[in-house]
């Protein structure tokens, strides 16, 4: 009875430790689970682990981010708070590794951005070169092209003056500071009439050859008489010459626009009117063929 | 009668030693946190100083944020929670450096690359002009 009692008691001894260490265990490690955030915080650690080269570049802090993550991991039961410090602890290591190899693989990445930059600007370089190059060879030929237009203007310039200078003699013009003066005599007109006599024109055709070929060249006609009457009378008869000048030339394809004609009389004497010489040098009818605009002479092809 | 008295003093001496044993394994007496503290003030200075505040504000603010609710806790005598937040204060200092490190390099990077771009834009454009 009285062992049976004893181990009764005995017993009932073990089974309040069994009790207690049980709340022990419970208290301590109820849940298997591991504490709240730990598995995210250790996938992060995997992603990160999964960048290549990364064990390399940051291997201390590769292992300091794995001992805290697998310290997360540890159950701590009730303890919240120990969980929440441990996951808090182990994320930011987590993060600090990543920080860090994001660095240095910056660091690493330099000296190929430079070597890219580098070769940019190399080739920058060669293609400014390479343009001067080609610049400095068109500038050439077109150096060589101008001399040569210059060279043909220069020829047919000439070719020009020389063809005007043939053409003035042709006329038997003079050249004035006015433009080419090219003086008709009398013999044009018989005496006191107006209209030309038809067998002498061979001075005019000339003219309107001349024209023809120099068509920017305007024309001046101004009659003129000797002293011979009136006044009035000579200013009449001296534009009326004039403008049977300008009505051949019209007649022969000249533009009447070209053209001006006035009768100045007696008025612009070139000789004494005191003797028939000097008054029949007097009476004439002046053509002025004025300069052109431009002050190199062109001769038209046709 | 005897025996019951013994029962239950044998599940007396159980429940304290086992009561004793809980506080053992799962609060065990707390460090005085003045070292973590030092650590967390000093890994805080050294990432202001490195201009955290410019890249990683957020960070360095959190950082500042835990160390005084650290301090608070040594006030309440709770330096288990004191200790804990020193630390977290600490490494979130130093993730603060680390991310501020990170973007200075990347913006090294960035500058270099532009170069590079800007190199090669001006090529194509003289390129497009020929």
């Amino acid at each position: 009875m009285n062992i049976s009692t004893g181990n009764q008691i005995r017993s009932a001894g073990i089974l309040a430790v069994a009790l207690v260490t049980a709340l022990v265990v419970t208290s301590c490690a109820t849940a298997p689970s591991n504490p709240a955030g730990s598995a995210e915080v250790r996938s992060k650690l995997d992603l990160l682990e999964a960048q290549p080269n990364m064990a390399d570049l940051v291997p201390g802090e590769i292992r300091e981010a794995e001992a805290a993550v697998t310290l997360a991991e540890q159950p701590v039961g009730k303890d919240i708070a120990l969980g929440e410090y441990r996951v808090y602890m182990a994320d930011r290591k987590v993060a600090i590794a990543a920080a860090r190899a994001s660095t240095l693989y910056a660091e690493a990445q330099r000296p190929l951005l430079s070597q890219a930059r580098d070769e940019a600007r190399l080739d920058a370089r060669t293609r400014e070169a390479d343009k001067a190059h080609r610049k400095a060879e068109a500038a050439q030929s077109e150096t060589e092209a101008a001399e040569a237009t210059a060279a043909v203007a220069a020829a047919d310039a000439a070719k020009n003056a020389q063809e005007l200078q043939r053409q003035i003699d042709m006329l038997e013009a003079e050249a004035t500071n006015r433009g080419l003066v090219l003086t008709l005599g009398d013999v044009l007109f018989a005496t006191g009439k107006s209209n030309l006599n038809p067998g002498d024109t061979s001075s005019l055709d000339k003219l309107v050859v001349f024209l023809d070929q120099y068509p920017d060249r305007d024309v001046a006609i101004e009659g003129h008489t000797d002293d011979v009457g009136s006044a009035d009378m000579n200013q009449v008869l001296s534009q009326h010459r004039a403008d049977s000048v300008k009505s051949y030339l019209v007649q022969q394809g000249i533009r009447a626009q070209r053209i001006s004609a006035s009768g100045l009389g007696e008025s612009q004497p070139v000789a004494n009117n005191q003797t028939a010489t000097g008054r029949q040098q007097n009476r004439r009818v002046e053509v002025i063929i004025e300069n052109p605009p431009a002050t190199m002479p062109t001769a038209s092809t046709n | 009668m005897f025996g019951t008295y013994r029962i239950r003093r044998h599940l007396a001496v159980g429940t304290v030693a086992g009561a004793m044993l809980i506080s053992v394994a799962c609060a065990s007496a707390p460090p005085a946190p003045t070292a973590a503290l030092d650590e967390a003030n000093l890994a805080i200075q050294a990432a202001a100083q490195d201009d955290a505040s410019h890249y990683a504000n957020a960070e360095l603010d959190q950082a500042r944020q835990k160390l005084l609710l650290a301090n608070d806790a040594v006030a309440m005598q709770d330096m288990v929670l004191a200790g804990r937040l020193a630390n977290e204060a600490t490494v979130t200092a130093e993730l603060a450096t680390a991310k501020t490190e990170a973007a200075k390099a990347q913006a090294i990077n960035v500058e270099l690359n532009r170069g590079a771009l800007a190199l090669i834009e001006e090529m194509q454009r003289v390129g497009d002009q020929q």
